[in-house]
Order: structure tokens, then sequence, then C-alpha cells
């Protein structure tokens, strides 16, 4: 069980950083900033981070910036970073155009 | 709807993933293999530099001749590869969708293998977005793969083999790398690719990082600076170079998204989110397997092991295989992976500091911190002796498994012995005849043939060489020292290709008697 | 830990989030909110596809939906601190075919009785509306008060804002059971033992309320569905309605970002088995299968790639509203679940009722309709 507000107790307050204006997932253009300050609003996972901010929803679905991002939460939360819970994989596996998609073969019946 | 059923499918058509279904082949099954790319091969067509390993490992062949051979093998056992196969997703009851041209394809497999590889690691640094900062995989791949030359001057972030070989490979197609940072203290790969590229006259900064990327719409330099033991760059210590491209090798995470969309039970480790595997490559899911990078990052000579075992694994899942059958195998198989897991990079060493070989003697400090071992340091290796006539010097001073030198020498001279990992040795008993085939099968590099006093007061040195344009006899230039820096002035007396050699040029150069040991590249 | 609270609710979905954020509003702070998962709107409050509309509901919960659009969502984004981009400029309910008109029509005249704006529109004004339909639509209803939001923007923004004004949450902090003290409910068991105590429980945990319920003796008659919703890539601005159809083949919005947002199905989704909810799969058909209903209504969004699909399940009321009440049978319990794959857009108007049967006012309107223990046998 996690405790939020005793969680955002023990992290302390947002501190600004020098270099928060960095992107960090280049797709939807989300900075270290965001992220560090995210944290401190109670978001504490993966899951919630690509929600609140969209980091990692782009195109590349995180392949890029799923691991710095994770390092940034853990450093705020001051946990390693194998607790924070990778996101979950979905299909498709590329963005693939929605016409291709549609020719699998299936025909619809009424 | 249309689902075509296959007892195996293969889902990446690299290393581990042709590996595998060759092997699988073998045994009479017949697999399907898809890749997205237009050719296969995974990364091993951009692999031009020689493997290391033993004859069974396929040592001193280069990559993409080793992709040839899979794939030769591939075809000879009926291997059915799909090309610009891009798998959509892997659904429950190991079904796979795939884009396949315009349209999405269904298929089922009584057994699925993943084996998808690794994606490279980015950094955060001011400017990292900029264009020209690229991986040392795109690096890779523009030059061997689309001979295109990815920039001009550049900075090699990361001192991992990776960022070793693409250094060297940068060098080779005519760039300048004007520097090779790492953040840690030590470089990472092994030292002999290290020391070629020291050699050339790149400098190494360990415990350096980025500090900015410079440049209005392009890279146009590069900030780094000294680390401190929190990882923050220590003010003052900031270094600029004028570069094109910044180039990061800073590891690689493994594509296992496939695995975890199958609902595979996952392990979020230091290497990545990978699967929990079996040493066959059984994940938790009956029938689904992975093998190669996709199960933890290692090299392309243990992805084709492990995707050999998967193979044999799926074999006797499948009944094409009796467990007897398959305990033999894996019996050769194993032994094999265990080879190549010995020595000071063994998997069990990652992160450790390694301070003296196996036969005792000490690691060479100036080698982890500086890329080359010192001039002081070089002769406590027994690869190094003192003799009057034509000797090769074995410049081979960490415990990785590789033996090829010993088969090299028509005239026994060089010895590593049972164990792959130890140093070679050189048998002062043996006459060396300076026939070069050690040279050329060093897949480090490391081996040089010395000789005294060719004429009055002048040895020569036959160093491997693998630049362009080739010098020519006669012709003057710097040699230069372990460090990359001039010795002395040296001439080529002697170059000499062979197919044997495959495309290892050896250059002899000769300089001053007591230059002999120290100038080991020659710069025209 | 403080393991008491005047008020706990269990589930930390967007009904859960927005009541604890209505009852700080009104001064109750000592509030619980229990979420079984680490994430916060896990279930169906962060997989649905935004709908915030009145049309095509059942009569029954219409007065709460309208009453949302009316007083809640146009200033939501600005008391949550947080933008939950919400747009309200109508719903289109597509029809091909003449029964689809005539079941449109249905839905229409039952709407306006309770003084909804909702009316029929012919193909001619559905491409002023839309002008990127197929010509193969011959008619819709119109909801010019309908629209979306970013329900993930929305069921943290509740979050955040309670969390600011004190609400206590707590996340992988899965219920066992309720627990009676003398006569009335006021104990919460964790899985791992903890045992938390409270004036009132609020129990809306989706699908999951009802093994929860089930242990202080009640059963809320329910089954639940897995439902799939995919999202492109970035588009060119296109349009800001929201669209649904006759046929239920899809539904969906273009999102301030500019993705589109899909909800569709295989149809097979009745009989996928759900193992563990957490970890959901659809089948290998719903993807494509999405793909060509979307196309068939939204012919130019061929070439718009997918980028990733997902799927939730939805909390089934076997007559399709949810259930919002009272316990009486348990008091200190209040119910709310069953949404049915249409709890998004309701949330808000959800949050602050359940805040008001917390308080003892009168809800802002009347929902006894939606009293859990509704159900008769059907001979």
């Amino acid at each position: 069980m996690i405790d939020v507000q005793e969680k955002l107790k023990e992290i302390g307050p947002y501190v600004e950083m020098p270099d928060d204006d960095m992107l960090v997932c280049r797709c939807e253009e989300v900075t270290k900033g965001e992220i560090r300050k995210a944290v401190h609003e109670g978001i504490f996972t993966i899951e919630e981070m690509r929600r609140y901010l969209r980091s990692g929803m782009g195109l590349c679905q995180g392949q890029t910036c799923g691991k710095l991002v994770k390092g940034i939460m853990a450093g705020e939360l001051k946990v390693p970073p194998t607790e924070i819970a990778p996101a979950s994989s979905r299909a498709p596996m590329r963005p693939i155009e929605m016409e291709i998609l549609a020719e699998d073969g299936g025909v619809a019946h009424e | 709807m249309k689902i075509e059923r296959y007892d195996m499918i293969v889902i990446g058509a690299g290393p581990a993933g042709l590996s595998a279904a060759i092997e699988a082949a073998k045994h009479g099954m017949k697999p399907i293999v898809f890749d997205e790319n237009a050719r296969p091969g995974g990364q091993l067509f951009k692999q031009i530099h020689k493997f290391f390993g033993s004859k069974e490992h396929k040592a001193k062949i280069r990559g993409f001749k080793i992709g040839e051979e899979l794939l030769a093998e591939a075809e000879e056992y009926g291997v059915k590869v799909v090309l610009n196969a891009t798998v959509v997703g892997l659904y429950p009851e190991k079904e796979v969708t795939v884009k396949i041209g315009d349209e999405v394809k269904h298929y089922k497999g009584d057994s699925v293998l993943v084996a998808t590889g690794a994606s490279e690691n980015m950094v955060n640094f001011k400017g990292w977005t900029l264009p020209g900062v690229i991986g040392a995989g795109a690096a890779q791949t523009m030059m061997n793969l689309h001979h295109i030359k990815p920039g001009n001057r550049v900075l090699m972030l990361g001192s991992g083999n990776v960022g070793l070989v693409v250094s060297f490979q940068l060098l080779q197609a005519g760039c300048e790398v004007v520097a090779l940072a790492d953040a840690a203290p030590r470089v990472g790969g092994y030292g002999v690719h290290a020391a070629k590229v020291a050699r050339c006259g790149v400098p190494f900064y360990l415990s350096h990082t980025i500090v900015e990327a410079e440049g209005e719409d392009h890279v146009t330099g590069v900030t780094i600076g000294q680390v401190g033991p929190d990882w923050k760059v220590i003010p003052g210590t900031e270094k600029h170079f004028d570069v094109d491209t910044i180039c990061l090798a800073v590891g690689l995470s493994p594509m296992a998204q496939l695995l975890k969309q199958a609902g595979v039970e996952m392990a979020d480790t230091k290497g990545g989110h990978v699967p929990v595997c079996e040493e066959d490559g059984a994940t938790s899911v009956p029938g689904i397997y992975a093998a190669g990078d996709v199960s933890g990052i290692e090299e392309a000579s243990s992805a084709m092991i492990e995707g050999r075992m998967s193979g044999v694994a799926i074999a006797c899942y499948l009944g094409y295989l009796t467990e007897e059958e398959k305990a033999k195998r894996m019996e050769e198989l194993e032994a094999a992976l265990d080879t190549l897991r010995q020595g000071m990079f063994a998997p069990k060493n990652r992160g450790k500091l390694v301070e003296k070989t196996e036969e005792g003697i000490d690691v060479s400090m100036n080698l982890l911190e500086k890329g080359y071992v010192a001039d002081t340091e070089i002769e406590r290796y027994p690869g190094v002796t003192s003799q009057k006539g034509i000797h090769p010097v074995i410049e081979c001073t960490q415990n990785i498994p590789c033996n090829p030198c010993q088969d090299a020498c028509p005239k026994g001279c060089i010895r590593i012995g049972k164990n792959i990992t130890s140093l070679p040795v050189v048998d002062t008993e043996h006459e060396c005849i300076g026939c070069g085939m050690c040279v050329a099968s060093c897949s480090g590099q490391a081996i040089f043939l010395v000789q005294e006093d060719v004429e009055p007061g002048f040895g020569e040195v036959t160093l491997p060489y693998e630049f362009l344009p080739l010098p020519k006899t006669g012709d003057i230039g710097k040699a230069l020292g372990r460090d990359g820096k001039e010795v002395c002035e040296a001439v080529v007396t002697k170059v000499r290709t062979a197919p044997a050699f495959d495309h290892t040029n050896l250059l002899t150069m000769k300089v001053p008697n007591d230059m002999l040991m120290k100038a080991r590249f020659f710069q025209a | 830990m403080n393991k008491t609270a005047e008020v706990i609710i269990i589930g930390g979905g967007i009904n859960g989030c927005a009541a604890a954020y209505y009852l700080a509003k009104k001064g109750v702070t000592n509030v619980m909110v229990l979420e079984a998962t680490k994430s916060i709107g896990h279930g169906g409050s962060s997989r649905n596809g935004g709908g915030v509309r009145q049309s095509g509901r059942d009569v029954r919960e219409l007065p709460y939906a309208m009453y949302g659009i009316q007083h809640l969502w146009p200033t939501l984004s600005e008391e949550l601190g947080v933008d939950v981009e919400y747009t309200q400029k109508g719903n289109l309910r597509l029809g091909k075919t003449e029964e689809h008109l005539k079941k449109l029509q249905t839905l229409a005249s039952n709407a306006q009785a309770v003084g909804l704006d909702v009316r029929m529109v012919d193909a001619k004004e559905v491409k002023e509306i839309c002008p990127y339909l197929s010509d193969e639509v011959i008619g819709a209803s119109w909801c010019p008060t309908d629209g979306h939001a970013n329900p993930l923007t929305t069921t943290l923004g509740f979050y955040k804002r309670a969390l600011e004004m004190g609400v206590r949450f707590m996340t992988d902090a899965p219920v066992k059971e309720l627990r009676k003290v003398k006569g009335k409910v006021r104990k919460v068991i964790l899985q791992d033992g903890t045992e938390l105590e409270g004036e009132t429980i609020i129990l809306a945990a989706g699908y999951e309320s009802r093994y929860i319920a089930r242990t202080i003796g009640v059963d809320v008659p329910m089954t639940r569905l897995i439902d799939e919703c995919l999202v492109t890539e970035m588009q060119p601005h296109m349009f800001d309605i929201m669209l649904g159809t006759a046929g239920a083949d899809f539904y969906g919005h273009q999102a301030k970002h500019g993705s589109f947002v899909f909800g569709s199905d295989s149809g097979l989704e009745d009989t996928t088995e759900m193992r563990d909810p957490s970890d959901v799969v659809t089948n290998s058909m719903t993807l494509s299968a999405s793909c060509r209903a979307i196309m068939g209504y939204i012919p130019a969004l061929k070439d718009a790639k997918v980028v990733r699909s997902w799927c939730g399940w939805l909390d089934m009321a076997y007559d399709g509203v949810p259930f919002i009440s009272p316990v009486e049978e348990a008091p200190g319990l209040i119910l709310a679940c069953g949404f049915t794959g249409h709890g998004f857009g309701t949330g808000p108007a959800v949050g602050l009722m359940l805040a008001q049967m917390v308080v003892g006012e009168e809800t802002v309107v009347d929902i006894s309709p939606l009293r859990y223990d509704r159900f008769q046998p059907v001979r």
C-alpha cells in the first residue's frame, strides 16, 4: 500500500533545476521539469505519467524515452529505477495505417 | 477468417532467430521467420569487423560473412523468411498478426520464438534533439549498409564494445573521431578494441559526459566535462570540440514488447525489461520462447547459440526430438555458450573491476583509463617477448574468450591452451617465419611482428592495417605509438594482401631499433 | 498511519476521485480513497472514448447527465487546475439505413420528452456539421450540447485537486471485505489485512464492487465485458464533434492533441474470458474490425496511422444503467457501480451526488430509479 500524502511529504517539494527545460519525450515534447513536477503532484507511476503528460504516448510509444522517464521519476521518488514499473505493451507494435490494418481478410457480416 | 498455421513462428531474422529456425528445420520442422526489415540478418550485416571466440563460434570471420553463411544455411534447410513483415501483435493462442505489404495476415504457431533484438538507449543533455546527434547503431547502418558517411568530425559517447567498434569504423569511413568519452571511470569494452582506436590518435575521456550539444539547427560543437562521484559535471573541467556529429553508444534495451503483450512473465532488470526464461528460451507461457538480445543483451555470437538452443527446445516440445536427443544437443550448445561467457567480460563480472588476469598479471590501468597499454606496462604479458629475429608481439592483455591466433601460426609459436580465455603465450622455442597469419587472424588487431636490425640501427614492425588508401612500399610517414602520438618517422617497406588475410592488410614499416616496441601505427 | 476516516471511498477511478473532490469542497477532507492497483484511474476511467454526452442515454440517467453538462463540465478545467479538454461541439449519431434512423428517432423522442435538445438531421445537414463523413450516411441524430473530454486528465485532475485539498489516497490497496460494527458498515479490510474504519463507505470499484459488496451480503446484478479503443497519430485538425452510430459500430472524436480516439469491437467480446482484469487483451481481430468500422464512416482517415490500442472492462448492469444509492440493509454503505460503459461523462455529477448523499443533502436531481435493489424477475 502506498500512502500518497505520506510519500509526498517524504520526497519533499519540487525544486527547480537548471535542466528542467530539457526535452525528454521528443514525440510529445515533454520536458524533464514537467515530469519532475508531476511526481510532486502525486503522479507516481509510468502509467499515470503517460496519461497526465502524454510522455511516451507518441509515435515511438516510449521506445526512446521510456527508460529516461523512469530514471527521472525514480530520482524524484528516491527509489531505484527497477521499482518503477514500465508501461504496458500494446498492438500495433509499429504505427500502421488504418487502411492497411483494415485489410486482414476479415469481412463484416450483419 | 483465414489463419495460416505453422509449427514454429520466428519473429526476427537476426542471428538468434535465424539460428533457431535453422536448428529446428534440421530436425524436420518447417519454421516461418518474419522480419520487419528489407534484408535479413539483423545487425550482422552491419558488422564488418572480425568476431571473437573459437572456431565453433566462427571466430575471425567478419560479422556480415557470418550473416551470409546463416542465410545460406537457412536456405539449405528450407527455412521460409518473410521480409518487410512487421508483426503487429502477439495474441493469445500464439496468434501473430503481421503487416505484409498493404495487408495484415493472421498466423498461428504451435510455437512462437521472439527474437526481436534490442534498440539503442538515449541519454539526455542540452541539445540532444539537434540533428547530428545519432545512435552508434544508426551510424553503423549509414556507413556499412548505405555507404554514407555520418559526419566529418565525430564525438563518440560510450566506451563499450559498440562505442569502440563503431569509433574504429568511423575512422575507416574517413571520419575524424575527435574524442571518445564515457561517464564511467574505465573503458567498458575489450581492451584490444580500445587500443586500436587509441593508436589512431583518438583521445579517451573517461569519467566525462556530454554537457551540451551546440548548434542552431544542427550540431556544430560539443562540450564535455568531467563527472564527480555524484555523476555531476565538475565546474571548470569543460572541454569543447568542434564536431558535426555526436554518436551515442550508451547501451541497448531489449525490445520485449511482444512478449509483454503476450502475457509472458517479465522481470525489470538493470539491463532492461526482459522475459523470465529458461536457458533454452522457454518463457512462462508454454510454447512461447525468447532468444538473443530480447532476453538480455549479449553478443551476436551468444545470440546464435541461444537461438540454436531454442530451436532444439522447440523441436523437442513439438515432438520432433526426444528428450534424450535434446539433452545431447543442448549439452554441446551449453558448452559453446559457456565458453563465450568466460573471462573478464563474463556476465558475472559486469560492473566489477578486475585487477588481475587469470595468470595473476596486473591488468593495465592505463588501458582502462586511457584506452592503451603504456609502454612501461606492455612487457609483463606473455605474448610480448624479446627476441632478436622476427617474432610476434601479442598485445593481448585481458582474458577474453578468443583463440584464432593459436591455430593461425603454422609453426606453433603461439599457445593458448585448453582454456580459451588464457592470454596467448609466445613460445620462443619455435621459430617464427614471419608469415603474418597471426597478425591477420587476430580479431582484436593486437598482434604485431617485430624484427630488430633489419639494417644497421633499424628494425621493422608489421601491423594489421584496414584503412584506405593503402600505403605503398616506399611511402614515408609517421609511426604512432600506442597512445596515437608520433614516435618517429617511418618508411613503409612492405604491404601484404592475401585472401587468407581477409582484408586485413599487413603493413611493414621501418623504424629505429629503439622504437620497435613503441611504434604501433602508421600514418601517411 | 491513521486508519480511520470520515469517509472511505473504495475505487480510485473517476467516480471515486470526483466524490473525494466534491466532499473536500464541502469541507469534508477527512476522506480516504483506496485504489486496488498502483495507478489512479487504472480501470475504465482511463480506458474509455471520452464521450460527454446526453443523447443516446436511458431516460433514467439523463437528468444527471444533463446536470453535469450544464453545471459542472464547463468550469471543470478551471476548478481542477488541469486541462480536461472539455469540448462541447455536439454529438452526431449516424445512420446508414432506414432502420438506423428509426432507432435514432426513438432515442431522440425519449430524450426530448425529458427536455434534451436533440433532433434528427438529414444527410445534407450531417455533411454541413461534419464534411468528412461518408456519403453512405443518410441521416443522424444531433445533440448540439454533447461533447467530449480527456478521460485521462479528468480523472487525474480530480485526484490531484482532491490530494491538494487534503484527501488521503492509498494506492496498491486492494480491499478484501467490508464488515459491520453494531449493525453499521464501518470496517474496510484490505487484502494485506489492514483494517480501516469509516463513518461512511462509498463503493465505486467498477465490476470489482460486486465481490466487495458480497462480503456484506449484498449482490448487484452485473456482468463484465471487454471493450477496445485505439488512438491514431496526431492529425491536422478536422472536427470537434463527438461521433457515434446507430449500429454501435464505433464511437470517438479527435482529441485536442490531434489524435483520434475511437472505440469499437469485433463482436466477440461477449465471449472473451477475463482471467485477470488488470491484464486484459482482446482478440486479434478487433483492431482490424475497428479500422473497417471507422473508415466505413470517415473514409478520410484511411491513411491515419494507429499508434496504440488498449482495452478495458465494462461493469454491465443487468438493465443498462448504474446503481447509485445508499444500501438500506447495510447502513453506512453507498454504492456507485454498474456504469455499463458510459460512466465517464457523468463522473462529475455522480461524484457530486455521492458527496451530497454522504453529508445528507438532497441530490441535485432525483436518482431514485437507480436504486441498488430495483431488479425484479422477468416472469
